[in-house]
């Protein structure tokens, strides 16, 4: 795990867990090496960086980066609904996105904020009780987790929450509705269980919930047994990846929370959602401190709007409701742009694809190419991100105030 | 950057014994000597004003994650009844909204326009110290500090129960001071935040934490000496054990006890001033704890004064907060347990003038501000937003300044509690001259900016200008004109402009020696490199939005 002597110590922007314990070693041009780590899914976002940088465009056509942001700055401007999508990137550019959301009325909504919704508004309705990834590597004895494993999507989550080490020396790792990962198998004091769902993921959480407050329920032994086991348990941590969730994934996150309140009257626990991808948790968050509200907000003519429903990007665009989009893919490992009509500013890191109609500016990625922060998944522990190379490309907060400044030329 | 007279104002500068009709001269940000003859860029004539230095709010919740998950558990607060908040008509204001945790944008603009020029979050955790500056730094106008919580972490308790060198743990005091970039160091619900991790619910003063067997008497003391010793301006800034709890007037004197007359300020004091007498075995206690303050020249504090309505409290006490969480309203919470290093709870509440718990509370923070004889030791504070929200401060003013106005409030009261004490027989109204010290010398003098909260020459122009009127509260709602080094922000409460605020910090001469010791525990228990421990002050500066930096002195020690 050392880094070897040409490497430097680096953050990794690609996941929610932010490693920094690991090492990336520049070459010449080409695809930067991580050291210290087989995470494939930190390879896989590492590979886009090998191509020549992309040059801004207006339809297609190479454009300078002038012409580009003064044709971006009059679509934005002549737009009556423009929404501001995707969101990938990182706390900077957010602070500079929130105030040219302001001076065109844009609607905010990230790529994955149908995830981030899921864990908003159960918060909105009954808040929640949270813990920490230190907090689960020195306490937790037992460790559940909600749909699946997260090493899935990632892959560094065991040594993250240090499952394995000693420090806890006998623990039970649960997995709900799916096979007990495998590559926990051996670890030194870990056991694994599999407990199948009981209906879907709703019911079986919320008989978990009854179990827990011993409620008189007719649940399958496995999860009467799992109640009674995490009650025993001195700190349990219950964890889940919000992007997995079905469609009203709020009711089960509402659900955890409620097992969580039950355990804490009697012994201790918290609950870690795995979420926040490409930077779409750190976007929430500026924009929540800045305007006091967070995304799928909008700043339009009746005043601060938050509309956690039906401020969503896709059905926006189905609607025929905005007539702009500005969409922010900075790390390159954001999904897909969703297809559309609308006319369309593209703020894009490495093969992200320019649109046929429309404008696109070229942004470095923090963590890459730019230094910057990110919120970790627990949502507490901000880190910086390190430039490892000079690719010359602005940031996405160096283009955001580009835009605003012209914007507000255009409006005035 | 041109000059400027306030020509006949009244100026009220406690710092300087000062409460005279005269002028002041502006120069670069500064206040300067200006001969009467002199041409300047600007004159204000402050004939019929009250000349002030800025207020500096020493304890309110501004910035960092309890703040913010505050704003997301209450997306009502950012409404008015069912509808959205009115964008702001000022082209220089950024939309932002909220009543008890409001955006950082519309914090900086409301102090401003009551002419307050710095704020300082108290509870800001070393593992999420960044985001606490990177909100401080997007609240505009003010200057800002943060006072970083120790005394939960699991390192300082077990260097404590381990008995290692008192050097040591003072080496880890200031390096964690250093790597946080704070002004100063808070103690909340000392070891408490911890025990409840270990699944304890209960920690009295002399009570030995479950697992480290440490207990708050240890950790109060240990912390306030490692203080004096690094020479830090502010005192320890104490939280103490039990907080809301009837009878936690004991906790409160034993933390007093504790001190062994090392310096400390108790902070929002007026929750940790309860009794048990009455029939329902809750009472106030103000007069214990004033006659313990008037007895105790070490002891500052603030008094954390709730005012009635919807707020939210925001608190690094997970132990405390989770017992109160059933009575919160509306009925929804939050609470973490936090990177072995601390924990938070976010609970609403709306304080009502008919329940007698609430009303007794109003009594008790009132009879605070007036039983306790040296204004210099007491900060006018309401814990923004858990007593109250910070804009509720100039009728908070008039209640301390017009007894006929206060009796007319405690009149709306739920009785029994108004029975119970004793706020109606004090006689006593503050002067303008006690509210400048309350508001603004006092608070500079005890974080140690010796630049700030006076009007003398020398002194940051950080100016408040208000105009004279018999109610206190309309005077203190919108002055006529607010200068943050030198440059008019306000005008009458419309913001003019908005320059980024400076950030206040400490930075103490500690033994470096005692980082290879938080390399190793960063490798054995935390989730974060060893290199990302410490901001420096590239970052701090980044984070901060490129405001100022401005490391204040630290007072020369045997040990430095």
């Amino acid at each position: 795990m050392t880094p070897t002597s040409s490497a430097t110590p680096w953050t990794c922007p690609f996941c929610p867990l932010l490693c920094d314990g690991f090492a990336l070693e520049a070459r010449d041009g080409g695809v930067p090496a991580l050291v210290g780590s087989d995470c494939t899914r930190a390879r896989a976002a590492l590979a886009r960086f090998g191509a020549a940088a992309a040059t801004p465009a207006i339809d297609g056509q190479a454009a300078s980066l002038d012409a580009a942001l003064d044709a971006a700055a009059r679509l934005l401007a002549g737009a009556r609904q423009p929404l501001f999508a995707g969101l990938g990137t990182d706390i900077d550019g957010a602070r500079a996105l929130y105030p040219l959301t302001c001076a065109t009325g844009a609607i905010s909504d990230a790529a994955s904020g149908e995830a981030l919704m899921h864990g908003l508004r159960a918060l909105q309705d009954r808040g929640q009780f949270t813990t920490t990834l230190a907090e689960v590597r020195n306490r937790a004895e037992i460790v559940v987790c909600f749909g699946g494993s997260p090493r899935e999507a990632m892959p560094e989550i065991w040594r993250r929450i240090g499952i394995g080490e000693l420090l806890v020396p006998q623990r039970e790792v649960v997995f709900v509705g799916s096979p007990a990962d495998a590559a926990l198998a051996g670890l030194p004091g870990v056991t694994t269980t599999s407990i199948p769902l009981e209906g879907d993921l709703f019911d079986t959480v919320a008989l978990l919930s009854a179990c827990t407050a011993q409620r008189r329920v007719h649940a399958p032994a496995a999860i009467a047994a799992l109640a009674e086991r995490l009650r025993a348990a001195r700190y349990a941590a219950l964890l889940f990846e919000p992007a997995r969730l079905p469609a009203q994934g709020m009711l089960i996150v509402e659900a955890l929370n409620q097992v969580v309140t039950h355990l804490n009257r009697s012994t201790r626990a918290g609950l870690l959602p795995l979420g926040g991808v490409d930077g779409s948790s750190s976007v929430n968050q500026t924009f929540t401190w800045l305007s006091g509200l967070p995304l799928r907000s909008r700043a339009g003519p009746l005043g601060l709007e938050h509309e956690p429903l039906r401020h969503e990007t896709t059905s926006l665009l189905a609607r025929g409701d905005v007539d702009a989009l500005l969409w922010v893919a900075s790390f390159g490992s954001e999904p897909a742009r969703p297809a559309t009509d609308v006319p369309t500013v593209v703020i894009g890191g490495p093969g992200v694809a320019a649109p046929a109609k429309g404008v696109f500016l070229p942004a470095t990625t923090p963590g890459i190419g730019g230094i910057g922060h990110l919120f970790r998944t627990d949502g507490v522990v901000a880190l910086p991100l390190e430039a490892v190379r000079d690719d010359g490309l602005p940031g996405v907060a160096d283009l955001a105030k580009a835009l605003t400044a012209r914007v507000k030329a255009l409006k005035s | 950057m041109s000059s400027l007279r306030i020509r006949n104002g009244r100026v009220v500068d406690p710092v300087h014994g000062t409460d005279a009709v005269r002028d002041l001269g502006i120069r670069d940000g500064r206040i300067v000597e200006i001969h009467p003859q002199e041409a300047v860029g600007e004159e204000i004539d402050a004939t019929g004003c009250v000349v002030m230095a800025g207020g500096i709010d020493l304890h309110s919740h501004i910035g960092g994650g309890k703040v913010n998950l505050a704003r997301m558990l209450l997306p009502e607060d950012h409404r008015l009844n069912r509808d959205p908040i009115a964008l702001p008509t000022n082209p220089l204001e950024l939309a932002s909204c909220g009543h008890c945790t409001p955006g950082t944008l519309a914090t900086g603009y409301r102090y401003a326009e009551m002419g307050y020029t710095a704020a300082f979050e108290p509870a800001m955790l070393a593992a999420n110290a960044r985001h606490a500056h990177m909100e401080m730094g997007d609240t505009p106008i003010l200057d800002h500090g943060a006072y970083v919580m120790l005394g939960n972490d699991e390192l300082f308790l077990q260097l404590l129960a381990e008995g290692k060198d008192f050097q040591f743990i003072r080496d880890y005091v200031g390096w964690t001071i250093n790597a946080s970039k704070a002004l100063g160091v808070k103690v909340v619900n000392p070891g408490g935040i911890s025990a409840f991790k270990f699944n304890q619910r209960k920690l009295d003063v002399d009570e030995e934490h479950v697992h480290w067997r440490v207990t708050p008497r240890a950790i109060v003391h240990t912390l306030a000496k490692a203080l004096r010793e690094l020479g830090v301006p502010h005192p320890l800034h104490i939280h103490g054990s039990n907080l809301g709890v009837a009878g936690n007037i004991e906790s409160t004197l034993a933390t007093i006890d504790a001190l062994d007359g090392l310096p400390a300020h108790l902070t929002h004091i007026q929750f940790h001033a309860y009794g048990t007498e009455g029939p329902k075995k809750f009472s106030s206690a103000a007069r214990q704890l004033a006659e313990a303050v008037n007895a105790n020249p070490n002891i500052s504090l603030d008094v954390g004064q709730i005012l009635f309505g919807q707020t939210v409290t925001a608190s690094g006490d997970t132990m405390r907060q989770h017992a109160n969480a059933d009575l919160g309203t509306p009925r929804k919470w939050i609470g973490a347990d936090i990177e072995c290093d601390a924990g938070c709870g976010v609970v609403p509440f709306k304080y009502r003038e008919q329940s007698f718990v609430n009303a007794l509370q109003w009594l008790i923070g009132l009879e605070i501000f007036l039983l306790v004889d040296d204004p210099w030791r007491v900060v006018m504070t309401t814990d923004h937003p858990n007593g109250a929200p910070f804009t509720t401060y100039p009728h908070l003013i008039r209640l301390l300044m017009d007894k006929s106005f206060r009796d007319e409030q405690m009149a709306k009261l739920n009785p029994d509690a108004v029975a119970m004490s004793s706020l109606g027989s004090i006689k006593r109204e503050l002067s303008l001259n006690e509210i400048a010290i309350m508001t603004r010398a006092g608070p500079a003098r005890l974080l140690g900016l010796a630049d700030r909260g006076h009007v003398g020459v020398g002194a940051a122009a950080d100016i408040a200008i208000y105009r004279e009127d018999a109610n206190r509260e309309t005077m203190f709602t919108a002055p006529d004109h607010v200068f943050k080094d030198g440059v008019r922000v306000a005008r009458q409460g419309v913001i003019t402009a908005t320059p980024t605020g400076g950030t206040h910090f400490v930075e103490p001469v500690y033994d470096k020696g005692i980082e290879k010791l938080l390399e190793k525990y960063a490798h054995e228990h935390l989730a974060v490199a060893p290199r990302h421990l410490v901001i420096g002050h590239d970052e701090l500066c980044r984070c901060c939005n490129g405001g100022k930096l401005l490391p204040a002195a630290c007072f020369e020690t045997a040990a430095n």
